[in-house]
């Protein structure tokens, strides 16, 4: 229950479920060989049609409320996994619903149901009607489909599309390369896990729009063994992307593979961390899990119109150092966090956070937006039918600098660097912790010994002031974020930072 | 509701006819059909009421040792027979495993009666009366007036039927009823904020504490943390009150389940009937606890469940294996298909009061912040809230530290197990002294 009141970034590893497919419904069944287009696939396939929509938005009214929305899905999910020499498992899972909100001021009543006849829908739309009581009574508009003007999905050879034999063969490559890297590599997993999700959104306001939603993972874990000593690495690869991806350099199944034996074989001769406040330098490729707790959770405005973030009150002020700028870009093509519209049916932008030091917006869902009088940005999103939408990020970034990453370390006499991590979490009142999976000790300028077992601490508004430097480098860490029993696809994006001074904890 | 059982154990036992005579050798059709109330309320409002039916269907197959799973929430006849003969199409192409496959039958003796998991009184309860209980929790503890904000409280029923049957024979069902409910807080100035809150699980509705027990560990839990600050970076004694003690549990689950054991990604590896504890440490995994959240007749395969000893007065007893990795490390089954049951700490005779008491200088531990644990090493670094202990007595409160030790060494170094163990969720625990972690703050005298 504990997640309740938290927030908490797990990074992506090799355990999770299996998966994959063979043949796709979409071959054998639907329509012969092609991929439907999203604007028609919930009417073809389920025969929701516009009258059925409008009927269950007016029911959903009957008793008053000011807005209404449907949230209809159908996901399919594969995965396959490759363990122990030999294909363990592949799985294939469908997900199918509609969820039907009514918004009452301030207040949200929620059904949903996975059975899409028009009496089970209706008997939803009654039960989230009932917040209302009594109230004035809204009218559905007639609907205006609109069609997103973006793409940030890849729509060609998507995993969800390919035979079960190409999947295999991407595992298989991935498990080789990374067993093969060193003889103290002992053990393999490697997880190929793709989904293509259709959404169709429906509201009082007469919106009405769909899209069709990639998401792909290679993952691997390898353990590492020298002198009874073990160590596991991960890494993983992907996007709203398709199968040219992983034949493209620096995400080869090879590479993934070879990123996890690596961290592996550091980790094997690791040391504990020097334990108590001293400068540290994160590392460009792992470290936006700083920016997506220390800033992106206290940004989302749930809990700032609520007045429980530390940010509540300090639009307009500066927040941090005026080096650091920091926006989340849900537009970024085929990155995990894009999306073409949110799961509310707004547009996606890159929306502006913090400005040289200055807070500037939040992240945005329709409901935040009209509490706190400011424009929806796009950043409603859900784990799925079954879940209210609720602000969250996409692709949240710091921006480059004009330092180089080497004189960075360079400055830096004695201190810490962080370089991979296993996730994060944070509270609204801005305490955060990183835990480290791998860093490095900086000494004279140089990273030195390997490190294991350190957890970073701060409080952010503290933290953000403390930014004495910035690269003019970057780099993406995939992430799933979790957040009041929700989780959703993410990235973040860091250039090398310095922080001046900052908790390192671990065993002395 | 005893219809809509029938029908699922109709519907799965049907499926699993349709999967012996489309190629699978065995097979296996799980199915969750439920309903949930869930009520969010903050400034005595109602800020979300969700209320819905959900239904889920697992299904796995086996052809030649080869696994494939499925699963969908659409229960449309030609989509379940689709997904059943691409399992069985993809199993094919997966790789040959001696250890796959279905348990063997083995008898039912439990059911949701005998196990007191079904209250009819969680299904009675009005919509009204779950409101009311959510506002109540908050106006209790709102009236405290160190209390600045409420972040929410929560009222949430569920009730389901879980129904399974394969292709060795096995058909069962059971229904069971789940209660959670909770408050939390903010507190604090400026910059200075602490929140925290508390909330329980459970299967009776009698097994609940009532609001005004509940709010008030709520505003004591965060209350408490007013002021908190930084210690010096040192080494003492930790004391884990019962819910940091079921957290440290939660991280040695991980680390005796068979996945982790049979991918050597566990400290515990080879440890069996090995010494890995003090003398005062009993841990058992108790899927038939009466009243229990995690009780059931049997496991999400079809196993009995059964009582467990994991720890034994410091010999390792057992890993929670379910059948595949039972088989794969030439041991049994213990049920555990499905996670943890119960899993806790045997009560020991301190009052949790004398625990304090016996400490010099260290930490009370009453929260944590992050996800440093890891399984293949037993190493642990997080982030830590709690009260700083000084000759015996509650000190101040202390915040941003952090808090780095070993499982292995931990369980070696209990010292003292408290008396107090009661039962909220899956994972419990009684207060325990640890001798000694590395508490993490200010540049010390490290």
């Amino acid at each position: 229950m504990r997640e309740i009141e938290r927030r908490g970034f797990l990074k992506l590893t090799g355990t999770g479920v299996g998966a994959v497919i063979i043949s796709s419904l979409f071959h054998d069944r639907l329509l012969a060989g092609t991929i439907p287009e999203p604007t028609r696939f919930f009417e073809e396939k389920f025969g929701i049609s516009s009258e059925i929509m409008k009927k269950i938005l007016d029911a959903a009214l009957s008793r008053g409320g000011d807005f209404a929305d449907l949230f209809f899905e159908y996901k399919q999910a594969n995965s396959v996994v490759m363990e122990d020499d030999i294909i363990k498992e592949s799985t294939e899972n469908i997900i199918l619903g509609v969820g039907i909100r009514v918004l009452n001021g301030e207040q949200t009543g929620y059904g949903y149901t996975s059975d899409l006849t028009l009496e089970k829908m209706k008997q939803a739309a009654l039960t989230a009607g009932a917040i209302a009581a009594s109230g004035s009574k809204t009218r559905t508009a007639g609907f205006k489909e609109i069609v997103p003007n973006k793409q940030v999905n890849v729509t060609e050879r998507l995993l969800a599309t390919l035979p079960l034999n190409d999947k295999i063969g991407l595992v298989k490559e991935a498990y080789a390369a990374t067993l093969a890297h060193d003889t103290s590599i002992k053990k393999a997993v490697a997880t190929l896990a793709d989904e293509l999700q259709y959404v169709m959104i429906a509201n009082s306001e007469g919106l009405l729009v769909s899209d069709k939603r990639p998401q792909t993972r290679l993952s691997v874990r390898a353990t590492a063994e020298n002198n009874g000593v073990r160590d596991t690495g991960s890494s993983s690869a992907g996007g709203r992307i398709g199968m040219a991806f992983y034949e493209t350099a620096g995400t080869t199944p090879k590479e993934v593979g070879v990123r996890a034996a690596q961290e592996a074989l550091t980790l094997l001769s690791a040391v504990n961390p020097i334990p108590g406040d001293q400068p540290v330098v994160l590392g460009k490729d792992h470290s936006g899990v700083m920016v997506h707790e220390a800033v992106g959770h206290p940004l989302e405005a749930d809990s700032n119109w609520r007045k429980l973030s530390i940010m509540w009150d300090k639009l307009g002020t500066m927040v941090a150092s005026p080096l650091v700028t920091i926006y989340d870009d849900a537009t970024i093509p085929y990155y995990r966090g894009s999306l073409n519209i949110d799961d509310e049916g707004t547009p996606t932008v890159n929306a502006m956070l913090i400005e040289k030091g200055k807070l500037v917006g939040y992240l945005h869902d329709r409901l935040s937006a009209r509490i706190m009088k400011m424009k929806p940005n796009g950043h409603g999103r859900r784990h799925g039918f079954g879940n209210i939408p609720i602000p969250r990020m996409n692709n949240t970034i710091l921006g480059r600098g004009d330092s180089d990453p080497e004189e960075i370390i360079k400055s830096v006499k004695k201190g810490f660097f962080a370089d991979t991590y296993f996730g994060g979490e944070v509270e609204d009142t801005g305490k955060f912790t990183f835990s480290v999976n791998l860093g490095f000790m900086i000494e004279d300028g140089k990273l030195t010994r390997p490190v294991k077992n350190a957890t970073l601490i701060g409080t952010n508004v503290q933290i953000l002031k403390e930014v004495e430097m910035i690269g003019n480098d970057m780099g993406f860490f995939l992430g799933t974020c979790g957040k009041d029993g929700q989780s959703a696809h993410v990235t973040a994006g860091l250039p090398t930072i310095k922080i001046r001074q900052m908790t390192v904890g671990g065993r002395s | 509701m005893s219809s809509n059982k029938k029908n699922f154990i109709g519907l799965a036992e049907s499926l699993v006819d349709y999967g012996r005579t489309h190629g699978a050798a065995e097979i296996e059709v799980s199915i969750t059909d439920g309903s949930e109330f869930t009520v969010n309320v903050r400034d005595q409002k109602v800020e979300n009421l969700t209320e819905a039916g959900s239904k889920g269907m697992d299904i796995r197959v086996f052809v030649d040792g080869k696994a494939a799973s499925a699963s969908s929430s659409d229960f449309a006849e030609e989509t379940l027979h689709r997904l059943i003969d691409n399992a069985v199409a993809r199993a094919k192409l997966g790789g040959q495993d001696e250890y796959a496959g279905l348990p063997d039958l083995e008898k039912i003796t439990a059911d949701a009666t005998s196990l007191k998991i079904f209250d009819p009184k969680i299904l009675e309860l009005l919509p009204e009366k779950k409101i009311a209980i959510a506002k109540q929790l908050e106006a209790i503890g709102m009236t405290d007036n160190r209390i600045k904000k409420s972040t929410g409280s929560l009222y949430g029923t569920y009730e389901f039927t879980q129904t399974l049957a394969n292709s060795k024979g096995f058909s069962g069902s059971y229904n069971k009823t789940v209660v959670n409910c909770g408050v939390g807080f903010q507190c604090g100035e400026g910059e200075n904020l602490f929140q925290d809150g508390w909330y329980e699980g459970a299967v009776n509705l009698d097994k609940l504490n009532t609001p005004e027990i509940i709010a008030a560990k709520a505003v004591n839990r965060v209350t408490r943390l007013i002021g908190a600050r930084k210690v010096e970076t040192q080494n003492g004694p930790v004391v884990t009150e019962p819910p940091m003690t079921a957290w440290l549990l939660g991280f040695l689950s991980e680390c005796i389940g068979g996945v982790n054991i049979a991918r050597k990604q566990s400290f515990l590896v080879d440890k069996l009937g090995g010494k890995i504890g003090s003398e005062q440490v009993t841990i058992l995994d108790d899927g038939m606890l009466p009243r229990g959240r995690g009780s059931a007749p049997f496991d999400g395969e079809g196993v009995p469940s059964r009582r467990t000893p994991i720890i034994e007065k410091g010999v390792l007893k057992n890993y929670l294996l379910d059948t595949y990795y039972g088989r794969k490390l030439k041991l049994k089954s213990t049920g555990n298909a499905s996670g943890v049951t119960n899993l806790y700490v045997a009560a020991g005779t301190n009052k949790p009061d004398d625990i304090i008491k016996s400490v010099d200088k260290g930490l009370l531990l009453t929260g944590t912040l992050g996800l440093g644990t890891v399984p293949t090493t037993g190493d642990i670094s997080v982030g830590a809230f709690g009260m700083w202990i000084e000759k015996g007595q509650i000190a101040f409160p202390v915040a941003e530290i952090t808090i780095s030790g070993n499982l292995g060494e931990l369980l070696k170094s209990v010292q003292m197990v408290g008396n107090d163990l009661d039962f909220h969720g899956r994972i419990n625990g009684p207060t325990i002294k640890f001798a000694e972690m590395t508490i993490g703050g200010k540049a010390g005298d490290a």
